[in-house]
């Protein structure tokens, strides 16, 4: 199918390229029939004939679907080598639509560079575009851990999980101090081909989240309402400078990291899908996002981890840096916004587009973009800007 | 009508409990997964069936009261004057009685009229059109999105 470029003549649609690629990807994928997940079998088949060449004499077995999630189609396999060494590894592939489309070259090569610096699993193979598995696909080493205590119910997509005092207690200080690993990362001297730099000038850090999610929600048909048509200008309004570009994880919060349930040690970090070189700003305003937090007694901890006070002035202690209230308030809002497009528009295209193997999750997940809408009111009244 | 709407689902409810779920295998856990979830799905829309007609007129309601307020308080020069023009045709568009896809068309259409009304006052509304504009929108979606909060509260995201 022929990719059609979008128009990018000025600062108001740059961003990495990548993304690009991707939004025209998704673009032109709306029109392909619908997908199916898939199936043990074919799973099976698929493994087995990608190692045939890369893994001569290798034998795939105990393929099976790892649950939960609410992005990826993901699977746990053991491939034997002849020699009986037997390693389990999870295969990671996209479906048509995601409710998050990303680049799992991206999602290689960062795995690859920050394992030596916060607990990451080893990616091991890649095929970015599908060639093999008919979608892009990416096999990692499996890392033991839970993403949620077990006896914390049934809650969609991890979100919102509650860990307990116990949990809380041991599990905080790695959190935050992961974070702020990732914030320190040394990117420049990392290889990481896929990624671009916004460092032309102060505000293309800002610019180019911006622009990409934007872009995202016309291209998804996103149905607007007056909120969002508002966060959407004053987004583009308020753009913020950034004065150190960082390493960000994109999705990080409490659901997206492995951790072992007796000693409650964090053992991967996971879902960096979203990773690139930005604001640190970016990443705060996102893990302070109240759905992937808990209300207790009234109060609100990040991730069932931290206060929002407590959370920043930490942050600010362990980093060494400045956490600029201004800049935190613009992400504040960009993450409400965004939230809103993923759950909103994302999701409900690709279940629209009966492109995803889990539309009912989806138009499940649509239903929580009113709590976006009501951030987005909060959040503009506090400081009512141009 | 026999069977009612009612009745349908809550059999179709029942089919997936109590038939179809529990003969799926362990390992088949997405399909697992998805029947639960459209389980809940249809417990929730069974609970608000007879609510969703007051529920859309309602969006409908709130949709022209805010396109109102907005085309009557908001200023600025040429492009503003225009959006405003559109946005109060797709006010008082005339709408068939009991059309509810008609309604929802004319309530994105006032949405998508607001939408180009704020992009125009950022072209030329005056400082007094871009105040009126920021309250209305930030008052009117409030109460607006305090409403759809307890409409999906049921699916377990929401605290309110």
């Amino acid at each position: 199918m022929a990719t059609t470029a979008l128009t990018r003549p000025s600062a108001d649609t740059e961003m990495e390229a990548v993304y690009a690629r991707i939004l025209n990807r998704r673009r032109d994928n709306r029109l392909l029939p619908p997908y199916r997940a898939a199936k043990n079998e074919d799973v099976v088949d698929l493994l087995t004939r990608y190692f045939v060449a890369e893994q001569p004499g290798a034998t795939v077995s105990a393929v099976r679907r790892v649950g939960g999630g609410a992005s990826k189609e993901q699977f746990f396999f053991t491939l034997t080598t002849p020699d009986g060494n037997a390693e389990q590894f999870v295969l990671r592939m996209d479906p048509r639509e995601a409710i998050t489309e990303t680049d799992r070259r991206r999602e290689f090569e960062i795995l690859e560079a920050i394992r030596s610096t916060v607990p990451a699993p080893r990616p091991r193979w890649l095929d970015a575009d599908g060639a093999h598995f008919g979608q892009p696909a990416v096999i990692m080493d499996v890392v033991r851990g839970v993403t949620k205590p077990s006896d914390a119910g049934i809650k969609v997509s991890g979100l919102g999980t509650f860990l307990g005092a116990d949990l809380r207690a041991k599990l905080r200080d790695q959190f935050l101090d992961y974070l702020v690993a990732i914030h320190g990362f040394d990117w420049r001297n990392a290889h990481l081909p896929s990624y671009e730099i916004p460092d032309a000038d102060p505000k293309q850090a800002a610019r180019w989240t911006f622009n990409y999610w934007r872009d995202l929600w016309r291209v998804d048909e996103g149905e607007t309402r007056p909120i969002m048509a508002l966060a959407e200008q004053w987004l583009a309004d308020n753009q913020p400078d950034t004065g150190d570009l960082t390493m960000t994880h994109g999705d990080y919060r409490t659901g997206n990291y492995l951790f072992d349930e007796d000693t409650g040690k964090i053992t991967a970090l996971l879902d960096w899908e979203l990773a690139r070189v930005g604001d640190f700003h970016e990443d705060l305003g996102w893990t302070l996002m109240q759905i992937f937090g808990c209300w207790e007694d009234g109060k609100f901890r990040a991730s069932d981890l931290f206060g929002r006070e407590e959370f920043i002035t930490e942050y600010e202690r362990r980093s060494g840096r400045t956490v600029n209230r201004e800049t935190l308030h613009y992400y504040d809002v960009m993450a409400s916004w965004k939230c809103y497009i993923i759950t909103a528009a994302n999701g409900m295209a690709a279940a629209r587009n009966e492109h995803n193997h889990q539309d009912v999750l989806l138009t499940f997940l649509a239903t929580a973009d009113a709590m976006f809408a009501d951030d987005l009111c909060r959040l503009l009244a506090r400081e009512p800007r141009a | 009508m026999t069977p009612n709407t009612d009745d349908r689902i809550a059999s179709v409810i029942r089919a997936l409990n109590e038939v179809i779920l529990p003969h799926l295998p362990p390992e088949a856990s997405l399909a697992l997964e998805q029947g639960q979830l459209a389980i809940g799905h249809l417990q929730i829309l069974r609970a608000q069936l007879d609510h969703v007609p007051a529920f859309e007129a309602e969006e409908l309601a709130d949709a022209k009261a805010i396109g109102t307020e907005l085309a009557g308080g908001v200023t600025g020069g040429k492009a503003t004057a225009g959006a405003i023009a559109t946005l109060h045709a797709a006010v008082i568009a005339s709408l068939p009685a009991g059309d509810a896809p008609a309604a929802r068309k004319q309530r994105q259409a006032i949405h998508d009229a607001i939408e180009a009304l704020v992009r125009a006052v950022a072209v030329d509304g005056d400082a007094a059109g871009k105040s009126a504009l920021h309250g209305i929108i930030l008052t009117m979606e409030l109460a607006r999105s305090q409403k759809d909060r307890k409409w999906f509260a049921p699916f377990g995201f929401d605290t309110i």
